[in-house]
């Protein structure tokens, strides 16, 4: 039988579009943006490019967008950068040590970043996120008018699909004059974004998230006055990454943006449907599983599930076996199975300790059929791990 | 082998060589292999290690062995079930004045058991380990364990715990093999593993240091690690010392001015703190009590049989007497025995044949008992 593979959060195949525009740049020459004779020009002609497109899509400006190698990378230039740039700038007298903000719910390259900036003497604080993705506004103005430096929350969870308010977090950001980081890995093309209308100071993308090559993101700085860099070399990416520009990346990654962005209603609806087919199929398995996020919008690509007293680490491996590819969640490199913080944050920590979690994710390669084939896979793998009661 | 089955077997693999080269040997024969690593507690604490996530150099080099060999490979995380099972039993045993052997409490309590249910729940047939150890499969009987072939590391005395109806679903393919057979079987196929040393230590012990982890676990001002005399057998003092957790039976107790011999630990009483000491003469027991017992075969030796004991690992076996009673065994040994250590071990063999064993309770002397009377 032919694996089925439903973990389009993790990795996602490369998008027809993204290889096509990438070919030319695999082959022959593909010469240095920043040289001056014809093989350098043709290679920044078609950087700029891709850049004009990607702000295009998401209503910036292409000065805007700077290229990263990944949404780590953003991530960590818009955390640990901002801590560089409030240390080296003048500070109010008696204001004490930086203070950051993140959600309680944010992925790793976020979270672990934060962490950084706390062992490099900053404050952190979290922001809580309810089971419906809702942020209590109350709460919002009271961490907002402690100053922070910097304010970062996610668009879409990884684990979930939650979506947050965004528009309404970046307009109380705005008015307090808080810069506000928005991850948007996992919203990009995905959620109609437009920077235009929605006053966030930076957005972390990540190329392949959204079918495009691995390896490139791009941090969206409106102010870069607000951002220091974290690598130093030949000032490419306005200083803020310098590094040879990777072409192949940018304009695949733009293909893979303008095919996302052009098709997201109609893509957005298909995979709903599919999703909603696993939710309801799978809801009724013999341990019945909670819906994460269930109570709140979601993107339509995540379905997160939670099997009470099912052993955590077990689902995905059995599932692997039985040919269907899933993840437990975000995992530790070591793939070792510690609580989930993303379930912490929203349900609780006994919640995370003693529920299996199982995160089923959709993209645009997935079909009908490999979802109605999953299914009694599924079923019956939950089956057998339930019966045989670890 | 004569007629091959195909199956699905779980390996445990703990990112070293044996059970690199155990999988390898596995997969090779045509079954459908599933390495998997428990993660049995946590280094992050532990001085000298790199502070990154639990055990991640073994968890890495098995997912690496695993990865070229094409085979799935999962961690397991067991550390509750190892903590409660393995390292408060370590510590309870040394609280009470006793030499624990934590290998063979993992191998009875945790490993197997949990590799087996987990392994059912992936849908696995059996269960293997790069344990020098070998299953035989005589037609028509029990699975029987022998001794490894290569008698400097076999590992039968460590197994006498397992439950018994896991027995038929075990392999270990190195069992008739021999360490650098192993080392070259690793080499060949281009195992990042091949060349890792041995692990000596105990593995939640990683620096050796086994009264630190008594100091963490147990209540402050515990007996076990607070000053205390050292007695003779006629309850003479001769000395002075730190803690008796940090004696064995057996272990030479140098004692320094006006004591030109040595003298040997013979006992510790946890009640008194007191740790005894004398001559190498009086180590010597006639037989052991042992209880936890457990039988590996389903035809256990009744009273009266001669067997065969080990009573330390490396030590080779001696021949005696069981007496059996509720689950207690009595052994009488056809010559007297140095150091039995209450705690360790009692594995009962016929030949190279492991039958059972047990979890040591005292010496038995019959001179004593005599002279007592």
């Amino acid at each position: 039988m032919e694996p089925i593979y439903l973990d389009h959060a993790a990795a996602t195949p490369l998008r027809p579009e993204a290889r096509k525009a990438m070919d030319p740049w695999l082959t022959g020459v593909s010469g240095n943006p920043q040289s001056i004779h014809r093989w350098g020009r043709a290679a920044r002609e078609s950087l700029e490019d891709a850049r004009e497109r990607i702000a295009r899509t998401f209503g910036a400006t292409s000065s805007e967008v700077i290229f990263t190698r990944g949404g780590t990378e953003s991530a960590n230039l818009a955390v640990l950068g901002r801590l560089e740039a409030v240390r080296t700038s003048p500070s109010e007298p008696g204001s004490g040590p930086p203070l950051f903000v993140y959600s309680s719910i944010e992925h790793s390259a976020v979270r672990e970043a934060m962490a950084e900036v706390e062992a490099r003497g900053a404050r952190i604080t979290t922001l809580p996120v309810s089971p419906r993705g809702e942020v209590d506004e109350a709460e919002l103005d009271r961490l907002l008018a402690r100053r922070p430096v910097l304010l970062s929350v996610q668009w879409v969870n990884q684990e979930t699909g939650l979506i947050l308010p965004i528009d309404r977090i970046a307009a109380r950001c705005r008015e307090a004059g808080v810069p506000l980081h928005v991850d948007g890995v996992q919203a990009g093309g995905r959620l109609p974004i437009d920077l235009a209308a929605t006053p966030i100071d930076m957005l972390t993308l990540s190329a392949h998230k959204m079918g495009g090559p691995r390896g490139m993101g791009a941090l969206v700085v409106r102010e870069k006055s607000h951002l220091r860099p974290r690598l130093f070399g030949g000032g490419q990416e306005q200083g803020l990454r310098p590094g040879t520009g990777d072409v192949a990346g940018a304009v695949g990654f733009a293909a893979a943006c303008e095919a996302m962005v052009q098709g997201m209603e109609t893509e957005g609806e298909r995979l709903g449907r599919l999703r909603d087919l696993l939710e309801d199929a799978l809801s009724a398995a013999p341990v019945a599983p909670r819906v994460h996020g269930g109570e709140g919008p979601r993107a339509p690509h995540i379905l997160g599930l939670g099997f009470p007293s099912l052993p955590r680490d077990l689902l995905p491996g059995a599932l692997d076996l039985a040919g269907v590819g899933v993840s437990a969640g975000s995992a530790c490199r070591s793939g070792s199975t510690a609580p989930s913080p993303v379930l912490t944050g929203l349900y609780g920590d006994a919640y995370a300790r003693t529920t299996a979690p199982l995160r089923i994710s959709l993209g645009w390669s997935t079909t009908e059929s490999e979802v109605k084939r999953a299914i009694p896979i599924i079923l019956e793998t939950l089956e057998r791990v339930r019966s045989v009661g670890v | 082998m004569s007629h091959f089955t195909k199956q699905r077997i779980l390996v445990a693999m703990s990112g070293g060589v044996d059970s690199s080269v155990a999988a390898a040997l596995l997969h090779e024969a045509g079954h459908e292999v599933v390495g998997v690593t428990m993660k049995t507690f946590c280094y992050e604490e532990t001085p000298g290690h790199s502070k990154t996530c639990c055990g991640l150099d073994g968890i890495l080099d098995a997912k690496r062995v695993a990865d070229r060999l094409g085979i799935a490979h999962y961690v397991f995380d067991v550390e509750e079930d190892f903590t409660r099972d393995v390292i408060d039993d370590f510590v309870h045993e040394y609280a009470h004045g006793r030499t624990p052997n934590p290998c063979v409490r993992c191998n009875s309590n945790t490993k197997f058991r949990d590799l087996m249910q987990r392994g059912r729940a992936l849908g696995c047939d059996g269960i293997a380990t790069g344990h020098y150890v070998r299953a035989v499969r005589p037609e028509g009987t029990e699975v029987e364990l022998h001794r490894g072939a290569d008698r400097n590391k076999d590992q039968a005395y460590f197994l006498w715990g397992l439950p018994r109806e896991l027995v038929r679903r075990l392999h270990f393919p190195l069992g008739d093999l021999t360490k650098p057979e192993v080392r070259e079987l690793a080499r060949a196929r281009g195992l990042t593993t091949a060349e890792k040393p041995e692990s000596q230590e105990i593995c939640f012990v990683p620096l050796g240091d086994y009264r630190q982890l008594l100091r963490d676990r147990l209540p402050a001002r515990h007996g076990a690690l607070e000053p205390g005399s050292i007695v003779t057998r006629d309850g003479t003092v001769v000395g002075e010392h730190t803690g008796y957790a940090g004696f064995t039976v057996g272990q030479r107790k140098g004692l320094g001015g006006g004591f030109p011999d040595p003298f040997f630990v013979l006992e510790i009483r946890p009640a008194e703190r007191e740790v005894v000491v004398g001559p190498r003469e009086e180590l010597f027991a006639d037989g052991m009590r042992a209880g936890e017992v457990s039988w590996i075969t389903s035809d256990p030796p009744r009273p009266g049989a001669r067997v065969e004991v080990q009573i330390r690992h490396r030590a080779p076996a001696v021949p005696g007497t069981l007496q059996t009673e509720s689950g207690a065994i009595q052994l009488h040994f056809d010559e007297p025995q140095l150091s039995v250590t209450p705690g360790q071990s009692a594995v009962i063999f016929d030949g190279s044949r492991l039958l059972g064993g047990g979890r040591i309770v005292r010496a038995l002397h019959a001179a004593a008992a005599t002279a007592a009377q």
